[in-house]
């Protein structure tokens, strides 16, 4: 290593492989999976807001994680968005299909998709 | 695609409370539940609270785990690393003040921390020290950096 930059581009490479640490972002994706999200297909729901967040570079601004039973499982896979200054909204009957559009209307967007939330199902 | 890491401590106080037969066995329960490209175990260095280690962090929640045995390791994944419920009887949770919190508290929030600002310790326990791609993605060399290449003897830029 020679450069300021040669340090800086090692710093950006590896970054996502540790930015997981730090804790509490602005957004955070709440994945219900307790028994009967898990029965209802919550670890694919799971698994692909983490692999989107990863490819959208966006590991820096939003947290994907875990929860139990929110206490809806007729409406599992239940998903709930965190976003400081802003009301949660709650995804129901989630699917990893619907995870990109939530993605890039709602996580990127700002505008959350209406007709995947609660009041509308 | 990784969205936990386990942080668990392999400082020498930890060490000698029988942290690696804990991080075998949370690795070997990782790959029992099919949760190795989802859950990486990462060892770090002494958090500095060795009295109640063996000690266990789990991120992005934060939660700070003590005393864990070897026999509370599949519970632990179960519970919390699949289905997001933390295994409260394990949380480390004392804030130093008089009314108790229920649930998990991060590391910085708790009594013994809160009051303190780490500044040539603060990557203990967040780092794994023997990769040092770790060190630099926190910042590790960029003072040094910039007085190399940035400043001058006298000190101005
Ligand atoms: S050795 Fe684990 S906290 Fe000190």
């Amino acid at each position: 290593m020679k450069t300021l930059e040669e340090l800086a581009a090692i710093r950006e490479k590896m970054k996502s492989k540790v930015v997981l640490r730090e804790g509490s972002s602005d957004i955070r994706v709440v994945v219900g999976m307790a028994t009967c999200g898990i029965a209802a297909g919550a670890r694919p729901v799971l698994n692909a807001f983490v692999e989107e967040v990863a490819k959208e570079n966006l590991s820096e601004k939003v947290t994907v994680t875990q929860t139990g039973c929110i206490g809806i499982c007729q409406y599992e896979p239940v998903v709930e968005i965190f976003e400081a200054g802003k009301e949660k909204v709650t995804y129901v009957k989630m699917t990893a299909e619907k995870v990109k559009r939530v993605m890039d209307e709602h996580i990127k967007g700002g505008k959350p998709v209406a007709e995947y939330t609660i009041g509308n199902n | 695609m990784i969205r936990t890491h386990v942080l668990i401590c392999g400082g020498t106080g930890c060490t000698s409370s029988n942290s690696p037969a804990i991080r075998a066995a949370m690795e070997k329960e990782i790959a029992a539940k099919g949760l190795e490209e989802e859950v990486k175990v990462v060892q770090t260095g002494c958090f500095g609270l060795c009295a109640l280690g063996p000690i266990m962090i789990v991120y992005p929640d934060g939660t700070f785990y003590s005393r864990v045995t070897e026999a509370d390791v599949p519970e632990i994944v179960e519970e919390h690393l699949l289905k997001g419920r933390p295994v409260q009887r394990l949380v480390y949770n004392d804030t130093g003040d008089e009314k108790k919190v229920d649930g998990p508290v991060s590391l910085s929030e708790t009594g013994f921390y809160k009051k303190q600002m780490r500044l040539a310790l603060r990557n203990c326990g967040v780092i794994y020290p023997v990769v040092i791609d770790e060190y630099i993605v926190m910042d590790g060399y960029a003072a040094l950096g910039k007085v190399l290449t940035e400043m001058t003897p006298e000190g101005s830029y």
